[in-house]
């Protein structure tokens, strides 16, 4: 559904997308990953048509995003960063426009512009001025704007930022039941949100793509640790022990919970040190009352990944 | 062409829905209002030449307010989606910027002319209710109304270019009041250092100067030099805002 290669973009010579190269299947979610100011919005812009790229090549649904810009409009459902919407507008009307403009007609018109205010939830204010709507509400008309004409392809900025907790689940549901029939490309700065909507993760960073995997395995396959969490009675010197075990790079001793003492061990994420765990304390007859294991997340993975990068500068 | 209907229908609804049409309106009968009644006076107090179309149509202080009308029409075109940011879903829609620039342009258009009505329903209204007994030349009236339409053009594709240069509304109003003035001073001004230079020059003078071109037009002369001017440099001025709208998607 796209296909970049090697794509470029400088602003009056500062680069803010370098050479990067991906390809987003049909049907799948692809979440952009990275901290401002990395370039997501930028290749949005140049993959909705909106603007061309200084150097390479992007198609998008077979057609090329520079040569063939209108066909590629018309496939494409683009939500930009913070929602602009023309405030002294209604929202029944702003969609109305928006669903005109590209291409809907008559009855198609109302059908679509009624379903695409159901699915965002937004039916309730059609009447009101989009000027006067809460930021969640005008998150939510641009989002049904994008969806409006049912383009295969919806590529969408942040369209979670600015909603409370419950406008986020929500959205989160709407584009995954949106799944068998559109492609989806969103970006975020919310590590959790890719997390749970994304099939694939693209991790960007200065204009470059750092990773590119399912949020699963980007997390297991970057050196970041894991922790696990130990409750346990016994005697001896337990956190020499604890130590003592491979992959183990430090033992975070907690408050204790009453007769039993609390310890934290951060462990190199590849090695899965439970069963080494239980075997010493069965030989020291400690008695275990929780042992639990606690994969990295990407915000792990994320602040490692700056880290080194700044380490790297240094 | 549908596309362009739906984002005309837009446009000129914006007009309505902010105060801008209604204030110009207003601004407009009031100037169309003095200058129709200081027309009467003249003609009531003595016998001169020229008539009711003349006398409303010339005085300086007309023309001078006249241009106000063009900023506030033309400021908010592009500025405003500037502002809001909404150039970037409107481009994202399959719309070509012709399109666009068309529309909006064509929209403040409309809105001028219907503006205009009122101002020329003084003529008719006079004519009704002095019986017949005041004499409204023909000529002179679709004069007036020819020079109105085509300086009209001009001045709003200058307000248009001026709107897409800036995402500053204000800023938008005082370029475009500025060009479109100075343009007309400089007319005035080629004018009276005209009497002083050669005849050969003078018709050189002629293109440029409104203050000519609105003596003879709204005297009931049509002449198409000026209209094939003021239309021109309509044109050149939407060709560049064209330019201008179209900068990002320029290749280095
Ligand atoms: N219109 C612009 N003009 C100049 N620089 C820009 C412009 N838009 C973005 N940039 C720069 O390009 C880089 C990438 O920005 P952006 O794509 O918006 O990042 P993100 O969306 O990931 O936060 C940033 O350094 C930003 O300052
Ligand atoms: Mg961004």
């Amino acid at each position: 559904m796209i296909d970049v290669q090697d794509l470029t973009k400088q602003y009056a010579g500062r680069v803010a997308v370098d050479h990067i190269s991906f390809r987003v299947e049909p049907g799948e979610i692809v979440g952009f990953l990275g901290p401002n100011g990395a370039g997501k919005s930028t290749t949005m812009r140049i993959l909705s048509g909106f603007m061309p790229p200084t150097s390479g090549r992007a198609m998008v649904a077979g057609h090329d995003v520079f040569r063939d810009s209108l066909n590629v409009r018309r496939k494409v459902g683009y939500m930009p960063e913070n929602a602009p919407l023309y405030t002294d507008m209604k929202v029944k009307e702003y969609l109305h426009f928006r669903g005109e403009l590209k291409g809907l007609r008559g009855r198609d018109l109302r059908v679509r512009t009624g379903e695409a205010m159901d699915l965002c939830a937004i039916t309730d204010v059609r009447r009101r001025l989009i000027g006067n709507l809460s930021k969640g509400y005008k998150q939510r008309v641009a989002l049904a704007d994008a969806l409006i004409h049912r383009p295969p392809l919806l590529i969408l900025d942040e369209p979670t930022n600015g909603l409370d907790p419950t406008q986020i689940r929500h959205v989160r549901e709407l584009l995954r039941s949106l799944r068998p029939a559109h492609t989806i490309l969103l970006s975020t700065h919310i590590l959790s949100e890719v997390e749970l909507t994304c099939d694939r993760v693209i991790m960007l960073h200065h204009g470059r793509i750092r990773a590119s995997d399912t949020p699963r395995n980007l997390a297991r396959q970057l050196r970041a640790t894991s922790l696990v969490r130990l409750e346990l009675q016994g005697d001896g010197r337990i956190s020499e022990k604890l130590e003592a075990l491979p992959g183990v790079r430090k033992v975070i001793v907690e408050k204790p919970d009453g007769a039993w003492q609390c310890y934290s061990l951060r462990v190199e994420s590849q090695n899965d040190i439970r069963e080494a765990i239980l075997d010493v304390a069965t030989a020291s007859r400690w008695k275990i009352r929780e042992l639990h294991r606690q994969l990295p997340t990407l915000e792990d993975v994320f602040v490692e990944l700056a880290a080194s990068e700044e380490g790297k500068k240094r | 062409m549908r596309t362009f209907w739906v984002l005309l229908k837009k446009e000129v609804k914006a007009f309505f829905v902010s105060p801008v049409a209604f204030i110009v309106l207003a601004l407009l009968m009031v100037l169309n209002g003095f200058s129709f009644r200081a027309a009467l006076t003249v003609l009531e107090t003595a016998p001169s030449e020229g008539s009711i179309v003349t006398w409303t149509f010339q005085p300086l202080w007309f023309w001078l307010s006249y241009f106000f009308i063009f900023p506030l029409l033309t400021m908010r075109l592009f500025a405003e989606e500037k502002k809001l940011g909404t150039l970037e879903t409107l481009f994202t829609a399959p719309v070509s910027t012709w399109q666009v620039v068309g529309a909006k342009f064509l929209a403040a258009l409309i809105i001028y002319c219907i503006l205009w009505l009122p101002g020329m329903g003084n003529f008719a209204l006079l004519k009704w209710i002095s019986g017949g007994v005041v004499e409204v030349p023909g000529g002179a009236l679709k004069g007036s109304a020819v020079i109105l339409f085509v300086m009209g053009l001009f001045n709003l594709a200058v307000g248009c270019f001026a709107s897409s240069l800036t995402s500053n509304q204000i800023v938008a109003a005082i370029i475009s009041f500025t060009t479109s003035l100075l343009h007309f001073l400089l007319g005035i001004f080629i004018t009276n250092i005209g009497k002083k230079i050669p005849a050969a020059f003078a018709d050189i003078v002629n293109y440029i100067a409104s203050v000519e071109h609105i003596r003879t037009f709204t005297n009931g002369l049509i002449d198409t030099r000026p209209i094939v001017y003021y239309v021109s440099l309509a044109a050149l001025f939407l060709a560049l805002t064209h330019q201008v709208v179209e900068f990002r998607r320029w290749r280095p």
